[in-house]
């Protein structure tokens, strides 16, 4: 028997060993401490947002993944059923949906997945513009994980509050501290589906970009066309977003748009080679002759990937005039 | 089925036979599987010959290269069959991949078994109840919603 387990020990080991216990677990995890927003962040933001037309689906089993993509779905003006997105997100042998089929889910439905980057602050934009985001969580911890899916509707500032629709419970009012720490936990993933033509609140151009070029390999150029028309109006000096609107805009049969948007991919960006190839080579099939040889000389001129091919071009052209 | 046929061999002679049977079928097979995947990785640069494609110009600013290509069309094999395995019905495990970016099918195809699967709420098991119900109560988990 050591001195710990004597009678004057015995008596303080157990708060001491709660004490232990304690600590221990806020080493592992961390503190709950309620996530930070700068005051500007505050300001910025109305004090409180609730989109009360998300409808809600409560989940059987462990299905929260087609629960919350109906949800989702439906508040982006979809009709469709918990019981026909089971086959196409559910995972019988994992007892869950794992992230990448909930995205690909959505783009099978005609909507566009924007993944969230970034903080709290992020969410409760999305949510001030009346967007429900799907939200990953682990709801237990790292050592026993309990992942879970719910969609935030809403949240109350003051309250420091966050509104969920989750498991069997609609509109389940939860702390901030509490959510950021359970949300955390996923490395904060989160998305919105969106029909084509909307942009998440704080869509980053490199990201929306490739959502948007995700979606149409899937769903075709047609369908993503508004979407390229939206983010390249909220970001007209990117130039990578004018050529993606441009090949969607000739995809569907729109020379004189898809020109014009090479056009002023290659006045963004002069070095974009690939868009000066493109813009020639749209020209040349209209028979705009004068703008079809300079935009393939530039593309020539630039070295990389796409030299060979707009030498080629350039070389038919010539042989074409010849004849 | 060798018994049936020829009751009389040893064992050894048999043995023999399905080894040199094996040697041969092996390489037929291999070559099989090699040219009947040959269509589809060659199908992805026939699609180039129009103009430059979105998310070829994409791939080549994230520096994904052009040799991806055939590993793109594997892993969305692979993902397919893992699908299965994990009991997706075969009418649906087609869609399910077409509608994969190739980034994420090849996340699928990396780590399908260390992906979290988002799936419920209902409780953990009782041996680390205890300290879960701790946890919740000092606003770190949210498992058990009586804490509150």
């Amino acid at each position: 028997m050591t001195g710990l387990f004597s009678t004057a020990g015995r008596q303080n080991a157990r708060p001491a060993g709660v004490l232990a216990l304690v600590l221990t677990l806020l080493l592992l995890t961390g503190c709950a401490t309620a996530p930070s927003l700068s005051p500007a962040t505050r300001q910025a933001l109305p004090s409180m947002a609730l989109n009360e037309v998300v409808p809600f689906h409560g989940q059987r089993d462990y299905q929260c993944g087609p629960a919350s993509l109906a949800m989702a779905l439906e508040a982006a003006g979809l009709e469709v059923s918990v019981d026909e997105l089971i086959p196409q997100v559910f995972l019988p042998g994992r007892d869950g949906s794992v992230q990448p089929e909930m995205l690909a889910t959505v783009r099978r439905h005609g909507r566009i997945p924007f993944r969230l980057e970034g903080d709290f602050a992020t969410l409760l934009d999305e949510l001030a513009a009346d967007h429900p985001v799907v939200v990953m969580q682990n709801l237990s911890l790292p050592a026993f994980p309990q992942w879970h899916y719910a969609v935030a509707i809403g949240y109350d500032l003051p309250a420091e509050e966050l509104v969920l629709h989750t498991g069997m419970t609609p509109s389940r009012r939860i702390g901030f501290a509490r959510f950021d720490a359970t949300w955390a936990r996923s490395e904060r993933w989160a998305f919105v589906a969106l029909p084509p033509g909307e942009l998440p609140a704080d869509a980053n151009a490199e990201s929306a970009t490739r959502a948007i070029a995700d979606f149409e390999t899937v769903q075709g150029s047609e369908a993503a066309l508004p979407a390229w028309q939206a983010l390249a109006e909220r970001h007209p000096d990117v130039a990578t977003i004018q050529f993606a609107l441009g090949n969607a805009r000739h995809a569907t049969g729109d020379a004189d748009a898809a020109m014009a948007a090479f056009q002023a991919a290659v006045n963004a960006d002069p070095e974009l080679a690939p868009a000066w190839l493109n813009l020639g080579i749209v020209a040349a099939d209209q028979d705009r002759l004068d703008t079809a040889r300079e935009a393939l000389s530039r593309a020539a001129a630039l070295p990389g990937p796409w030299q060979s091919r707009a030498r080629e071009e350039r070389q038919a052209l010539e042989t074409e005039d010849d004849a | 089925m060798w018994s049936d046929t020829e009751p009389d061999l040893p064992r050894d002679t048999r043995n023999a036979i399905m080894k040199r049977l094996t040697r041969l079928l092996s390489p037929l097979l291999i070559l099989a599987l090699v040219i009947g995947s040959l269509p589809a990785i060659a199908a992805v640069p026939a699609a180039d010959q129009g103009l430059v494609g979105t998310t070829t110009l994409l791939d080549a600013q994230s520096s994904q290269q052009d040799r991806d290509k055939i590993r793109r069309v594997l892993a969305r094999e692979d993902v397919q069959q893992q699908l299965l395995l994990q009991g997706v019905s075969p009418a649906e495990v087609e869609n399910r991949v077409a509608a994969l970016s190739d980034a994420e099918a090849r996340q699928m195809a990396d780590r399908l078994d260390q992906m979290p699967a988002g799936a419920s709420v209902v409780g953990a098991l009782f041996a680390v109840f205890i300290i879960l119900l701790v946890t919740d109560i000092l606003g770190l988990t949210d498992v058990y919603p009586f804490t509150r």
